[in-house]
């Protein structure tokens, strides 16, 4: 049962910022030369290599930035059930008996924690629902072996 | 949920590297002037505007990116909240 909904809305919003600012980035390394202030085949001044330096770093650093709020965007698809989390190729075949231990806990790894909440609310309330037939039932015996002595006694 | 884990839902890793920028953003700003190639008195020549700009923009930016995913992240955490509290309540109703 998948009930999360995957809300892409946050990292949408850290990867256009991300991508903003890698162009951002890309216009400081060519600033210099665009607007004329550096001249082609002269020495670069402070305010070029300023640029130029912090441009690359940026463009670079904003790379790595978009890939956190993809990888992090994948994460949750693969949580929500959308995405196939990518399955390593087993070496040997394992034993039928090791195949259905293995089966069950795909599934777990991939419960959200309302699934979890849920299926421990089940769980309560089995055992509740378990102890209160055990006490009807130890009543319902107490009252025939009370009926069972007072006819004795009779 | 503890505290650390909401702070952690709302700040992801891509949040600190966006911090990283705005702090980019203000060294962009004031590098003419740290720099002193801005003449002081004078108008602003063309790398000091174009500084200024990418820097004022990277700071807009990088906040706006930092805060929106912080409010998605936020209007995600109340949602799953209130669905466990629905269910808890539907659960308490059943075994009633």
């Amino acid at each position: 049962m998948q009930t999360t909904r995957p809300t892409l809305g946050k990292y949408i919003c850290g990867m256009a910022a991300s991508l903003i600012i890698f162009l951002a980035g890309g216009w400081l390394i060519l600033a210099p030369f665009a607007l004329g202030y550096q001249s082609y085949g002269a020495d670069w001044v402070s305010q070029t290599t300023n640029s130029f330096v912090l441009g690359i770093c940026v463009a670079v650093v904003a790379l790595i930035s978009f890939a956190l709020f993809f990888s992090s965007l994948l994460g949750s698809l693969r949580v929500a059930g959308v995405l196939i989390a990518p399955t390593r190729p087993v070496a040997q075949a394992p034993a039928p008996d090791q195949v259905q231990a293995t089966i069950p806990q795909a599934p777990v790894q991939n419960q959200s924690d309302l699934d979890k909440t849920l299926a421990t609310l089940a769980a309560a309330l089995a055992a509740d629902l378990n102890a209160r037939r055990q006490t009807s039932n130890d009543q319902q015996s107490d009252q025939a072996q009370s009926m069972v002595n007072r006819s004795e006694t009779k | 949920m503890s505290t650390r884990d909401a702070m952690r839902r709302l700040i992801s890793p891509g949040s600190y590297v966006l911090f990283l920028f705005f702090l980019a953003g203000i060294w962009l700003t004031i590098s003419p002037f740290a720099m002193t190639t801005q003449p002081s008195g004078s108008h602003w020549i063309a790398s000091t505007v174009n500084s200024v700009t990418i820097g004022a923009l990277m700071m807009v930016v990088s906040l706006l990116g930092i805060l929106g995913y912080m409010l998605f992240a936020l209007r995600d955490l109340i949602r799953e909240t209130q669905a466990k509290q629905a269910a808890e309540q539907q659960a308490s109703q059943l075994a009633e």
